[in-house]
């Protein structure tokens, strides 16, 4: 034929992809985010002007750990995927070294615990003195301890004879 | 030292082995090796990947709540030497994980007794659900046919017999029995 066709490249790779698992890339953690959230999400969202981040430091999400350039960037990133996905992910307690602890048989384990969460007041909220709470969902941790109760029961009268053996 | 434990499988890290992680406010991440650490990087929830043992404990596989745990702790006060308590410590080590193990192995022998009653019900409807398969409807048909065509049988004969009994008897000779002088009575009793 004379005519020398291109081989089609069908696989990238994942070069993009550990660049961005690099540890100087490295974004905040989920249970920095959530250590945020709890203790200083006024502080955040309320910032001093610093004119080395984006948009001066006055456009910050507090669950995604991300500045924007204006307030009308940040309301469209409240609404897309990616932040309510963040939310989501926040919902649940995040990991940490004492359960990774405790999951090794140093303590008993704790199932983690369900949270409501909520995008961030404005600005002006938080002025007035409004804070983002993490509170646990009350519901979720009734139907949670239902079985962990009935577990202790069985488990309560099974350690009977094994304490008279010892 | 110490045997530390992983930060995202929870295996046992003895000295030599694996990689620490510093992070920025100074919280150290230890892993076992470069599986857990590379799914440290990729920002995976160790409670979501199946192998890890927070995973095993959080989905209800293992013995997860229970005062046998409660003994082995991290103590950073160091206890002075005595032969005694050495000895004393060593005797209860075995006899805790003894028991340790046996609660172990009675939990998850229990939550698999549950996947077998739950099998032997599903058995049970399978069979009720395709009982055609095993015996055909058709199976004895030819006989219970039969059957009924026999009790249908049998109804007619119990209507037929109310009805009156017809015999046929010769004209001329009952003429001459009449003659003779028996009366209609005394020849009916003569036919029973």
């Amino acid at each position: 034929m004379g005519m020398v066709t291109k081989r089609k490249k069908m696989h990238y790779g994942d070069t993009h992809l550990q660049r961005r698992w690099r540890v100087r890339n490295r974004r905040r953690d989920l249970d920095q985010i959530d250590d945020d959230l709890r203790t200083r999400s006024g502080e955040l969202i309320n910032q001093n002007v610093d004119l080395e981040k984006p948009g001066f430091a006055q456009f910050y999400c507090v669950h995604c750990a991300k500045y924007f350039i204006d307030d009308t960037a940040m309301q469209a990133h409240f609404r897309t995927k990616v932040h309510k996905r963040r939310l989501k992910a926040l919902e649940i307690e995040p990991y940490s070294i004492e359960e990774s602890e405790r999951a090794a048989g140093r303590g008993s384990f704790q199932q983690a615990k369900k949270r409501g969460m909520e995008t961030q007041p404005t600005k002006e909220e938080v002025i007035a003195g409004k804070r983002i709470k993490v509170e646990e969902k009350v519901e979720t941790t009734a139907a949670v301890s239902t079985p962990v109760a009935s577990t202790s029961s069985t488990r309560a009268t099974r350690n009977r004879p094994q304490k008279m053996e010892t | 030292m110490r045997i530390e434990t992983c930060y995202f499988c929870s295996s046992k890290i003895y000295p030599g082995h694996g990689v620490n992680f510093v992070r920025n406010d100074c919280k150290i991440f230890k892993f076992c090796r470069g599986k857990c650490h590379k799914a440290f990087k990729r920002k995976k929830n160790p409670r979501k990947v199946g192998w890890t043992k927070a995973h095993r404990k959080t989905a209800g596989k293992e013995l997860a709540i229970d005062p046998s745990f409660e003994f082995e702790k991290r103590r950073n006060v160091p206890v002075k030497y005595s032969r005694e308590t050495w000895q004393k410590a060593l005797e209860a080590i075995k006899k805790v994980t003894e028991i340790k193990q046996r609660r172990q192995d009675h939990f998850v022998m229990e939550r698999l007794r549950k996947g077998r009653d739950i099998e032997i019900q599903m058995d049970v409807k399978n069979v009720q659900r395709n009982m055609s398969l095993i015996r055909s409807p058709a199976a004895g048909l030819k006989e219970r046919r039969a059957k009924e065509e026999a009790e249908e049988a049998a109804l007619m004969e119990e209507e037929d017999l109310p009805e009156e009994k017809i015999t046929y008897v010769d004209a001329r000779e009952l003429e001459k029995r009449l003659e003779e002088g028996m009366g209609i009575e005394d020849l009916e009793m003569l036919e029973a």
